[in-house]
């Protein structure tokens, strides 16, 4: 339920540049965010139809740049992608691993506007 | 046309967290911000960390809950001012609503300041309140795969407690699993293994605690 919370924050930025740059309609937000960072694209889209109405993004669309959970495998030394994060190297059963990526925080990378 | 923007969303909440943190700063407060699933033990290590340094440190509490007050009178009953937080359904708390509390405390007699989150393992990893550390807890009934399915609190954390050690002879946690999976994902991470409820480990805890706030006090050359 984060995602009401982080909505908010979104449409909080957007109106702060809505008002410097003057326009007066988004029409798509990039937003991204690791795919381990505990946000749920379908809240999110949710939320922002929600919270959206009445400002400067009703009806914009979002697009979700979902980065990538990467481990560091000290066994076999490789950099592998993860659909899920389980401790372990999937290809070599490696325990000792390191998480390098897909924590990142939720970030507006740039907006389409009118 | 395109406007470029690269901010993090939670932006604004960090600007107020660092308000905040300058504030304790000025006024010598340690702070730490601990969080837990809900019944993972907080309170109780709350109350055994005052019983432990209220004659050292000036203590002062700060106490997230969604509703009620439960929490906040087990620690008035120390004589410690706290603060209770009601967050009307908000599954955190953040940087705004301790800044909000915070006139209620007169900070220049507050060595200590222990704020407990709303028990979530999701979302208080997000929201920077203004601490020096953050503190979580793991209790062994709840299993040995949070690290890897909430990453971020792991992350973000300074210390992982592993609590209720006492049950180890009745519940199926994986301890070295445990610690290796978020050392796998914080490297720094701090490890104590407690039981709250015997005491067992609770000085090493303490002693960390210490040397930080000792740390943090040290007149600056």
């Amino acid at each position: 339920m984060h995602e009401l919370y982080l909505v908010e924050s979104v449409l909080n930025i957007v109106q702060d540049y809505a008002v410097k740059q003057e326009f007066k309609k988004v029409n798509s937000i990039v937003l991204s965010f690791g795919r381990l960072s505990c946000i749920d694209p379908k809240s999110l889209q949710f939320a922002f139809e929600v919270q959206a109405k009445e400002t400067p993004a009703e009806n914009a669309a979002l697009q979700f740049k979902i980065l990538p959970a990467v481990i560091h495998c000290f066994s076999c030394g490789r950099d592998l992608e993860l659909d899920i994060y389980e401790g372990t190297c999937p290809r070599c059963k490696g325990e000792e691993v390191m998480l390098v990526g897909g924590t990142e925080e939720l970030q507006i990378i740039e907006m389409d506007v009118d | 046309m395109k406007v470029t923007v690269v901010k993090n969303v939670l932006a604004a909440n960090d600007r107020i967290a660092a308000e905040n943190r300058a504030l304790f700063d000025k006024n010598g407060v340690y702070v730490i911000n601990l969080m837990s699933s809900p019944g993972a033990g907080k309170t109780t290590l709350v109350e055994k960390t005052i019983l432990a340094l209220q004659n050292r440190y000036r203590i002062a509490v700060i106490e997230g809950d969604i509703q009620d007050t439960y929490d906040a009178d087990r620690i008035a009953a120390l004589n410690i001012p706290v603060v209770q937080i009601n967050t009307g359904g908000a599954c955190h708390i953040d940087g705004n609503m301790i800044r909000e509390s915070l006139p209620a405390f007169d900070l220049a007699l507050i060595d200590l300041l222990i704020c407990e989150n709303v028990g979530n393992l999701v979302c208080p990893a997000e929201f920077k309140i203004g601490e020096n550390a953050k503190v979580m807890i793991l209790s062994a009934p709840e299993g040995a795969d949070k690290p890897a399915k909430y990453p971020l609190i792991f992350q973000e954390s300074s210390v992982m407690v592993i609590n209720k050690i006492d049950l180890f002879p009745y519940v199926d946690f994986d301890l070295a699993k445990a610690k290796r999976d978020a050392l796998s994902i914080n490297k720094e991470l701090q490890i104590f293994e407690v039981s709250c409820k015997t005491g067992a480990g609770l000085d090493d805890w303490i002693k960390w605690l210490t040397d930080r706030i000792d740390d943090f006090k040290k007149p600056r050359v």
